[in-house]
C-alpha cells in the first residue's frame, strides 16, 4: 500500500491528500459543531429506566410504555457545561418516539425554571443526525472511488451537480407561479440527460444518440401517462398521501414521475447506443439488419431488471405506513388504494418509458451509425 | 376505467410487442416482484417474527425471480444471486447499526399530524422494519448489477478459456466500472422522483439547512439514498470476485 503510493504521480496524490483532509476536516466539524446551532443540543451521559407498563390501544395491539429519566450535558448556548433532567417515553415499538442511550445527541428545549437540586429542566425536540448522515456520505464516496478509480468520481460529480440543479429549480418554482412546475421540469430534465450522460460516458456519437432517445422516451411515455389520466379522469388514483403540500398534487405528482423514470430511461439508451456502436466498431461492415437483431436481444435483456429496479424504489418506501394501517385494523384494499395508487403509477409510467427507450435509442443510434458509415 | 389497470395493460402490450416471451415473463416478474413485498409486509405486522429475517427471506424470493426465473438457471446466474445474498448481508448489518444510532425509523413529527388518527403503540419494531424498507427498495438494483457483470464475464470467458482467475476479476471490475455511473444514477432519480412532494414541502416550510439535515424524514431518505449507491457499488467487485472464483475453478475440476 505504501509501496503504491510512491509510485503515484504527483496529481493523483495531491487528489488523495484532498479527499483524506476534506474526510478528517468534516469527522472534526460534525462531532464539535455545537456552536453552529441555535438551538440548544445536550449530550446524553446517563438514562434510568424509571417505569414500564403494558398499554393496549383501541384495536388490541398490545404494547409496552417504557418512562426513561435522561441526564445529559448542555454542549452549547449559555448554559454550556451545565447538567439537565429530562424525562423521556417510548414504546416497544418506537414509530414515533425514540429510546435514547448515552452517546446520544438531543436538540432540547430549555425550561426557565431550575429543578430542586439545582439542575436544569427541559423537553427533547429532535435528534442530532448529522454525524450518521456525514458517515454514510463518506463510505458511500469512498466505495465509489474505490470501486470505480476515475469514473466513481465523475459519477460522483455527476450526481451532486445534479442534486444543484434539482436544488436551484425547485427553488425557481417555490418563488414562482405556482403553474410553471412542469415547464421548470421540462428544462431540468434536458439539462440533467445532458449533464449526466456526458459526464457518464465523455463527449462522443454515442452519448448523442442516448441523449436524443433519453429525451424522447421521456417525453414520449409522459405523454402517455398524461393521456390515460386524461381518457380515464384519474379514476383510482388516490392523491390523499400527497395532500400535505399546499400546493397543486396532482402537477408535483406528475413531476415525480417525470424525474424517476429519467434515471432509468437514460441508463436503457446509453445501454442500447453503446452496445451498439460496440459492434459497429469492431465489425464495421455491419449490416443494419445484423444491428437491429441484436439491439432487440439486448432491450430484451435489460427491459424487467430496469422495471424491477423502479417497483422496488417506489413501493418498499410505503412499507411502514402499510403496517400502521394494518395495525389500526384497515382493510386490505383500502390500506392498498390509499398508499400505492400513486407508487405503482409512476412504476408503471416509467416502465413504459423504458420499454419505448429501447426500440427508440436502438433506431437512433442505428441512424448515427449510418451517418458515420456515410462520412468514412 | 382504473389509471393502473390502463398503464399496465400498456405496458404489457408494449413488453410483449418489443420483448417477446421474455417480456411476457418481465411483466410478470413485476407482478409477483409486487406480491411478494405485499406479503412480507403482512407477515412484517406480526410482532413475533424478526422483520430482518423476513427481509431476508423477501430478498431470496426476489433474487430468485429475478435472476433465476427471468434469466434461467445457470452459472451466471448462481454467481449473480450468491452477490447479490452477500452484499445485501453486508449492507443489512451496516443499515442495522446506522439506522440505530441515527433513530430514523418509523414516522417524522411533520408527518404525524396527518396521522394523528392511528394508534402507534403497534409493537412491530420499527428499527428493523426500517432497516428492510432500504434493503427492499435497493435490491432490484444489486441484482441487475450482478448480472450486468456476471453476464459478460461468462462471454469473456467463454471467448478466452485460458484467462486467468486475476485477469477475469480485473475485467470484470472495468466492466462494473462502466455502468456504476449509469446505476447510481438510476436509483438517485427514483428516489428524487418519489421524495419531490416533500423536497417541494421542505423548501415551502422554509427550513434552515440545520433543521433540514436533522430532520429524520430528510436524514432517512438520505441515508436510503446513500445506502442503496453503496450497495450497487459494492456488489460490483463481490460479483466480480464471485464469478471469477467459479468461473476459473470450474475449469480445473473438469
Amino acid at each position: 500500500m505504501i509501496k503504491k503510493f510512491t509510485e503515484m504521480s504527483k496529481k493523483m496524490k495531491g487528489f488523495i491528500s484532498i479527499v483524506l483532509l476534506t474526510f478528517i476536516g468534516s469527522i472534526i466539524f460534525v462531532h464539535n459543531n455545537y456552536s453552529f446551532y441555535d438551538r440548544s443540543i445536550v449530550e446524553v451521559v446517563k438514562t434510568e429506566l424509571l417505569n414500564q407498563a403494558e398499554i393496549k390501544d383501541h384495536v388490541n395491539n398490545k404494547d409496552k410504555l417504557f418512562t426513561q429519566q435522561v441526564i445529559g450535558e448542555v454542549k452549547n448556548g449559555e448554559e454550556k457545561g451545565k447538567q439537565i433532567y429530562l424525562t423521556n417515553e417510548f414504546t416497544s415499538s418506537k414509530a414515533n418516539n425514540d429510546e435514547y442511550h448515552i452517546g446520544s445527541e438531543l436538540f432540547v428545549h430549555i425550561d426557565s425554571e431550575v429543578g430542586e437540586n439545582g439542575y436544569l429542566k427541559g423537553s427533547v425536540d429532535d435528534v442530532k443526525r448529522d454525524k450518521y448522515l456525514l458517515m454514510i456520505t463518506w463510505v458511500f464516496i469512498f466505495s465509489l472511488l474505490f470501486v470505480g478509480k476515475r469514473q466513481g468520481l465523475f459519477s460522483l460529480f455527476s450526481l451532486v451537480i445534479n442534486a444543484i440543479i434539482l436544488s436551484i429549480a425547485l427553488d425557481v418554482y417555490v418563488n414562482t407561479s405556482e403553474k410553471s412546475l412542469l415547464i421548470i421540469c421540462s428544462i431540468s430534465v434536458i439539462i440533467f440527460t445532458i449533464v449526466s450522460l456526458i459526464l457518464v460516458s465523455g463527449r462522443n456519437e454515442k452519448t448523442y444518440a442516448a441523449i436524443i432517445a433519453t429525451l424522447l422516451g421521456t417525453f414520449l411515455s409522459l405523454a402517455i401517462t398524461y393521456f390515460v389520466l386524461w381518457v380515464t379522469s384519474e379514476k383510482g388514483l388516490r392523491y390523499e398521501e400527497l395532500q400535505f403540500i399546499t400546493r397543486p398534487y396532482k402537477l408535483v405528482f406528475l413531476a415525480g414521475l417525470f424525474l424517476g423514470s429519467l434515471g432509468a430511461v437514460m441508463d436503457v439508451a446509453i445501454t442500447m447506443s453503446s452496445s451498439i456502436f460496440g459492434l459497429y466498431e469492431k465489425n464495421n461492415n455491419i449490416s443494419v439488419k445484423a444491428l437491429i437483431t441484436s439491439g432487440r436481444e439486448i432491450g430484451k435483456d435489460i427491459m424487467g431488471t430496469m422495471t424491477n429496479i423502479l417497483l422496488f424504489a417506489y413501493i418498499s418506501g410505503t412499507i411502514p405506513m402499510l403496517i400502521l394501517y394494518f395495525k389500526n385494523a384497515s382493510p386490505l384494499g383500502f390500506t392498498l388504494s390509499m398508499n400505492l395508487s400513486l407508487e405503482l403509477a409512476r412504476a408503471l409510467a416509467g416502465g413504459i418509458g423504458i420499454v419505448l427507450t429501447i426500440p427508440i435509442g436502438l433506431y437512433i443510434t442505428i441512424f448515427f451509425v449510418n451517418r458515420k458509415r456515410a462520412s468514412e | 376505467m382504473n389509471v393502473l389497470v390502463v398503464l399496465g395493460i400498456i405496458l404489457f402490450i408494449l413488453m410483449s410487442i418489443i420483448g417477446g416471451t421474455k417480456g411476457v415473463n418481465s411483466f410478470f416478474a413485476l407482478f409477483f416482484n409486487f406480491s411478494v413485498v405485499i406479503i412480507i409486509t403482512i407477515f412484517m405486522t406480526n410482532p413475533s417474527i424478526n422483520p430482518i429475517i423476513l427481509t431476508l427471506f423477501a430478498s431470496i424470493v426476489i433474487s430468485c425471480i429475478n435472476l433465476f426465473y427471468i434469466n434461467g438457471v445457470n452459472i451466471k446466474t448462481k454467481t449473480a444471486f450468491l452477490s447479490t445474498m452477500i452484499t445485501i448481508i453486508l449492507l443489512l448489518v451496516f443499515i442495522l447499526y446506522l439506522s440505530n444510532k441515527a433513530m430514523i425509523q418509523g414516522f417524522g413529527v411533520e408527518e404525524l399530524e396527518e396521522l394523528s388518527m392511528f394508534s402507534f403503540t403497534i409493537s412491530v419494531d420499527f428499527i428493523k422494519i426500517g432497516t428492510s424498507v432500504i434493503i427492499m427498495s435497493t435490491i432490484g438494483a444489486i441484482t441487475d448489477t450482478a448480472m450486468a457483470i456476471s453476464s459478460p464475464m461468462r462471454e469473456i470467458h467463454f471467448h478466452n478459456p485460458h484467462i486467468s482467475r486475476g485477469e477475469l476479476y480485473r475485467a470484470g471490475l472495468s466492466i462494473g466500472k462502466d455502468i456504476l455511473g449509469t446505476s447510481t444514477n438510476t436509483l438517485f432519480f427514483a428516489f428524487f422522483g418519489g421524495y419531490i412532494a416533500l423536497l417541494i414541502w421542505f423548501k415551502d416550510l422554509s427550513y434552515s439547512i440545520g433543521e433540514i439535515i436533522n430532520s429524520k424524514i430528510f436524514s432517512a431518505e438520505m441515508i436510503t439514498i446513500l445506502s442503496a449507491g453503496t450497495g450497487v457499488t459494492l456488489v460490483i467487485p463481490i460479483t466480480a470476485w464471485i464469478t471469477a472464483y467459479f468461473l476459473v475453478k470450474h475449469k480445473i475440476s473438469k
